[in-house]
């Protein structure tokens, strides 16, 4: 079933990726999370060498609701102090939409992050596909899963964020 | 520029208030090029993989030992062999995929080929074109084997050696590493995944933090917010005989801890907060799986392999060098081929704690920068080791630096320093 998306999703959707983005280039770490659903909902970041060969191994792996509030805690709270502060700029290229059900869209979108540490000049982070599970609730869309796969076959430095 | 190193032996020293290591090892040219000859293409045994990354004959992966690339690959009989990854005739990368497999190793500059024994198989062109060119008669292809290293395998841990003379694997580890290699790789592994970080620092930096358990409840906020480390369990830090390894070691709450003891050891600590609850508990909540009770276990082995055991997170880490200022780490996780898909989703979830975002390894990296950027231009000035008394002996606690001592003094002796720390 390869149905297009209404008017009304598209916007929810595109409304969605917004918001994901944004929390993530504010380091807004509650925002983040808030684009996932209340219940049933997992986050995984993970290289596409090992997604390539097959294995779970991932940089971030939150499959459950609650590791991902415990992330924005890691984050704003245990972590706080020991890393040095960089900001990101995250920039996305849909490239597919599909019907998965009610109210529900398989989502692929490109992405590019760029990182800027303090004090220092912009680079580019990584690139990467972002493979989604979208919900349609009410008027609103929440990521049910999120796979954030990336290109780099070496991080360039340690990360704190999510991509 | 600093001193060249040979008139350098003033601030190797152990004082009564410490042992102190000069900057300038971390960011120094000349000391990078003495440890590439001296230490990884010296009398050393390097990590270059295991074995269950080469499942099936042909298989190879492309690493590198120090900054010297090297190819590790199983040939048709099955064995294991390590050769440089250069091709004998002009020099080029033999293979520039990071895994394959492969029926022979093909130059791809004059096609040149090389069997997966390393023995070379065809040069184009040998005897000429149309009686034209052609190698000369005394061209012998027997004389173009691949560098090939020395290999041991231990109960599926692949090292290697530039090195006809260093002592056997065995002896090189000492008994309880040893032990430690086989109580870890007791039986078949299954690979998860890699991982891998650039770090802007010293790879030296990344030893020495291997080698201290004095960091670990301090730098790691998540293991004592958490309990999954503090320096109020019981554990020890030994080291080999020579002193160049050292087997971090924490045991599950033999006497447990109570949280008035915590609250005055950590009384001085940022942020340590026991009241903090996590919202998915299920993350620590693994499975004990060794019979000896320990819950953590960071093994260092020189120069480039940390094998470690982090509640259920089996990995080794893999340092590969590139620069007085850059290195890589390599992290592979595996858990074991009979693990139920329990202890599998146990794995998972615990893997979280390592890697390049890991909640109790990210800020190793950042120590290693934060370090070697603010000494740059002090080559002169030294850090102190002095916990646990400034010397290298082992200990029956974690309280201490000794096994970073321990590294420097053999780093001194591998590099031929004149210096106290070599005595």
């Amino acid at each position: 079933m390869n149905q297009a998306a209404s008017a009304a999703h598209s916007t929810a959707i595109n409304t969605l990726q917004a918001a994901y983005l944004s929390a993530l280039d504010q380091g807004d770490m509650a925002g983040w999370a808030a684009t996932f659903a209340q219940e049933d909902a997992s986050y995984y970041c993970i290289s596409a060498e090992n997604d390539r060969r097959g294995f779970p191994l991932a940089l971030m792996y939150d499959d459950c609701r609650g590791r991902i509030d415990d992330r924005v805690s890691f984050v704003t709270k245990v972590w706080v102090g020991t890393y040095q502060p960089y900001r990101t700029r995250h920039f996305i290229q849909p490239l597919s939409c599909t019907a998965a059900g009610s109210n529900q869209y398989n989502v692929t979108t490109s992405f590019m992050i760029m990182m800027t540490p303090e004090g220092g000049a912009t680079k580019i982070l990584t690139s990467g596909e972002y493979r989604d599970l979208i919900e349609i609730q009410g008027d609103k869309a929440v990521f049910r899963s999120r796979r954030a796969v990336y290109d780099a076959d070496v991080l360039p430095r340690y990360i704190v964020f999510p991509f | 520029m600093n001193a060249p190193m040979t008139s350098f032996n003033k601030p190797w020293i152990t004082s009564p208030d410490g042992f102190r290591v000069p900057y300038e090892v971390f960011t120094d040219q000349s000391y990078y090029d003495q440890e590439q000859e001296k230490i990884f293409r010296g009398e050393a045994w390097s990590f270059v993989g295991l074995e269950a990354e080469l499942p099936n004959k042909g298989d190879f992966k492309a690493t590198a030992i120090g900054d010297t690339p090297v190819i590790v690959t199983r040939d048709q009989e099955g064995r294991i062999h390590v050769f440089k990854n250069r091709c004998m005739h002009r020099g080029a990368f033999l293979v520039r995929e990071s895994r394959g497999n492969a029926k022979s190793f093909d130059c791809v500059y004059h096609q040149w080929s090389f069997d997966l024994t390393g023995a070379l198989r065809g040069v184009p062109m040998r005897r000429g074109v149309r009686g034209e060119g052609g190698m000369p008669a005394a061209f012998d292809m027997a004389n173009f084997h691949l560098d090939e290293l020395r290999v041991a395998n231990l109960n599926g841990v692949i090292f290697a050696t530039f090195s006809e003379t260093v002592e056997p694997i065995e002896d090189y580890l000492g008994e309880e590493i040893v032990a430690t290699v086989k109580r870890i790789f007791n039986r078949p592994i299954r690979i998860l995944g890699d991982q891998r970080q650039y770090v802007h620092g010293n790879w030296k930096l990344y030893a020495e933090n291997t080698r201290d358990p004095y960091h670990g409840s301090l730098l790691h906020l998540f293991h004592n917010t958490f309990g999954l480390y503090r320096a109020t369990q019981t554990g020890f830090s030994h080291m080999d005989a020579s002193k160049r390894h050292s087997l971090l070691k924490v045991r599950a709450a033999a006497a447990p801890t109570s949280e008035a003891e915590d609250k005055e050891v950590y009384k001085d600590v940022r942020s340590y907060n026991t009241e903090f609850r996590l919202q998915d508990p299920s993350i620590l909540a693994g499975r004990q799986e060794f019979d000896d009770g320990s819950t953590l276990i960071i093994n260092a082995i020189f120069p480039n392999l940390l094998l470690q055991q982090i509640a259920n997170t089996l990995a080794v880490r893999q340092s590969v060098t590139y620069a007085p200022d850059a290195f890589e780490i390599v992290w592979t996780l595996f858990g074991y081929e009979d693990d139920d898909e329990e202890m599998q989703l146990i794995r998972m979830k615990q893997s979280n704690l390592i890697g390049p975002a890991g909640l109790i390894s990210m800020e190793d990296g950042e120590a290693v920068e934060i370090v070697h950027e603010a000494v740059v231009r002090d080559g002169k000035k030294t850090s102190v080791l002095a916990m646990g008394g400034g010397y290298a002996e082992s200990s029956e606690h974690m309280i201490t630096e000794a096994p970073i001592i321990g590294f420097w003094q053999n780093y001194a002796r591998y590099l031929g320093l004149t210096s106290d720390a070599a005595k």
